[in-house]
């Protein structure tokens, strides 16, 4: 392996097959890490645990984002939306672009600097440290013991922390709209309780959510596991997880917005 | 798969081979490891040592060659019977490897709750008397980061025991410990192997206590092995590659130098390369 003395097209191969092959690793560390998602039934506390620090832990921040993401909505579409008369469907615009866009996307990509990176770093150092090492030794395998619970509990999460982002985002910008511009309060949420279609819009959020919370716990777990097992090679997966869940969310939400709506 | 090994061995290496790229590691090695013995596997850093040891755990597979255990040919077992043939061993790794969110107790209870239902009161004093055996009776409350390198290996050492395996595999179980701790790990690799019966095997590049507790050793350079016998064979050999390891020489067969181009000519070089 002479890699500064190939020609352009050498390297260009090489760094072609060594994504496809790292993907392909990917994939079936998927595949297994799925084959012992099984097996967390009957150890659901595991779950509960990574739930407790995946979960819980990213709350405040995505509370807080949610908070004022909603407010800034309220004053930019209240802005808009006053110069066509329409101020009262402030509400229904409100929630329709949190439930089926900033919900979903904005907790993904809070999730994968929050969560994703803590959770690449701590299975990086786990291996680092010999400790994954050590459960293999043990005939514990890592990948039950120490993976699928915190897969599980990134897939489980990211809804519920999406749903509570969007929540907060609509009282954020009720607090904005209602509470500081004078929209009417009957108006704003009923058109908002006429507007907003369960599947059409509510599920379709859950759904992106879903996928999100599958695609960004399954890269940061797999940066960790595959991680070069020292300091550099643990900070190089951390950054890795956060960069390229980020384009993964942004690249699938387009994706899947454009199946949803069929416009494309 | 199982061959009729020898019964007075535990573990028999043959012709194995192992490459790391295209390094050799281990280099067409035979070796035997007795049953109930304390083995000791010497050598320099990079000498294929630990290599040797994940080949014998089934964390490493060989390019060629056999690695028997029990009578079980380790690289060709599936992960459901090398599983089953890990619970009959352990392995101390060299910093413990002990896991940083469970508390002492827990780590040493963790073989266990995995492995077994066993009641959580007899689980208690199974804990407790492994922990008493490597004297820690009292830390079991720490976390692991509250505790000095010698402690964190007795701690891992309680693990290691705790479901009674038949064999232990010592990766450097001196390294970075003050005299007094590396004097307590050695007690206790000769106690337990006399009172459990526990074949040990212990890769050290620490000559003198490994000489004083082992009843055979091995030196192992460039994945061969460049001597072996009692330690006190050793230390009377006087082949030079034996003699350059246990007397510490910085030069000998393994050269001070790493290998490099004609020094003159690597200095004029410059600019040209």
């Amino acid at each position: 392996m002479n890699l500064p003395r190939m020609n352009f097209f050498g390297q260009l191969g090489a760094g072609t097959l060594a994504a496809i092959e790292r993907l392909g690793r990917m994939a079936l560390f998927l595949l297994e890490v799925l084959g012992h998602a099984g097996a967390m039934v009957k150890r659901f506390s595991l779950v509960i645990q990574q739930l407790y620090s995946v979960g819980v832990f990213t709350l405040p921040i995505v509370l807080v984002s949610g908070l004022f993401v909603g407010m800034v909505l309220g004053l930019q579409l209240y802005n808009t939306l006053v110069k066509f008369g329409a101020a009262e469907s402030l509400g229904l615009v409100l929630a329709l672009s949190l439930l089926r866009e900033l919900g979903p996307v904005v907790t993904a990509l809070l999730f994968a600097g929050r969560a994703g990176s803590a959770l690449t770093a701590e299975i990086g150092l786990m291996k680092a440290t010999e400790q994954l090492a050590g459960m293999e030794m043990m005939a514990v395998n890592p990948v039950m013991r120490v993976i699928a619970p915190r897969f599980l509990a990134g897939v489980i999460a990211m809804p519920l922390l999406a749903a509570l982002f969007s929540a907060i985002g609509i009282y954020g910008g009720q607090m904005i709209g209602v509470g500081l511009l004078g929209v009417d309060s009957g108006a704003f949420w009923s058109q908002m309780q006429n507007g907003v279609d369960f599947h059409e819009d509510i599920m379709n959020g859950v759904i992106k959510s879903f996928v999100f919370g599958v695609v960004v716990t399954w890269i940061a777990v797999f940066e960790g596991y595959d991680a070069v097992p020292n300091s550099e090679g643990v900070s190089r997966a951390t950054n890795h997880t956060v960069v390229y869940s980020s384009l993964a969310v942004l690249g699938l939400d387009f994706v899947m917005t454009s199946l949803m709506l069929g416009e494309v | 798969m199982s061959s009729p090994a020898n019964d007075s061995n535990l573990v028999e290496i043959r012709d194995v081979t192992f490459r790391y790229g295209a390094r050799t590691i281990v280099d067409n090695l035979s070796l035997d490891i007795p049953r109930g013995k304390v083995t000791a596997i010497m050598g320099g850093s990079g000498c294929g040592k630990t290599s040797l040891l994940n080949l014998i755990g089934g964390r490493l597979r060989p390019e060629s060659g056999q690695v028997l255990v029990d009578g079980l040919n380790v690289p060709n077992l599936n992960k459901k019977d090398l599983y089953a043939l890990r619970l009959r061993m352990g392995m101390l790794f060299q910093n413990g490897a002990l896991l940083t969110d469970l508390s002492v107790f827990e780590n040493v209870a963790f073989p266990i709750r995995e492995h077994t239902t066993l009641p959580e009161p007899l689980l208690r004093n199974v804990v407790l008397m492994k922990l008493n055996t490597v004297g820690l009776r009292g830390a079991r409350d720490l976390m692991p980061w509250e505790l000095s390198g010698g402690m964190a290996r007795r701690v891992a050492l309680a693990r290691t025991i705790v479901l009674e395996p038949m064999m232990i595999l010592y990766d450097e179980p001196f390294t970075g410990l003050d005299p007094i701790s590396m004097g307590v790990i050695a007690k206790l690799i000769r106690d337990l192997n006399q009172t459990l019966g526990i074949t040990s095997i212990v890769v050290s590049h620490d000559v003198a206590e490994t000489a004083l507790i082992s009843d055979y050793a091995y030196l192992l350079g460039g994945g061969k092995i460049l001597g072996q016998g009692t330690p006190q064979d050793l230390q009377k050999s006087t082949s030079p590659h034996v003699r350059q390891f246990m007397d510490g020489l910085p030069d000998g067969p393994v050269p001070y130098t790493y290998p490099a181009k004609n020094y003159l000519d690597d200095l004029l070089d410059e600019g040209r390369a």
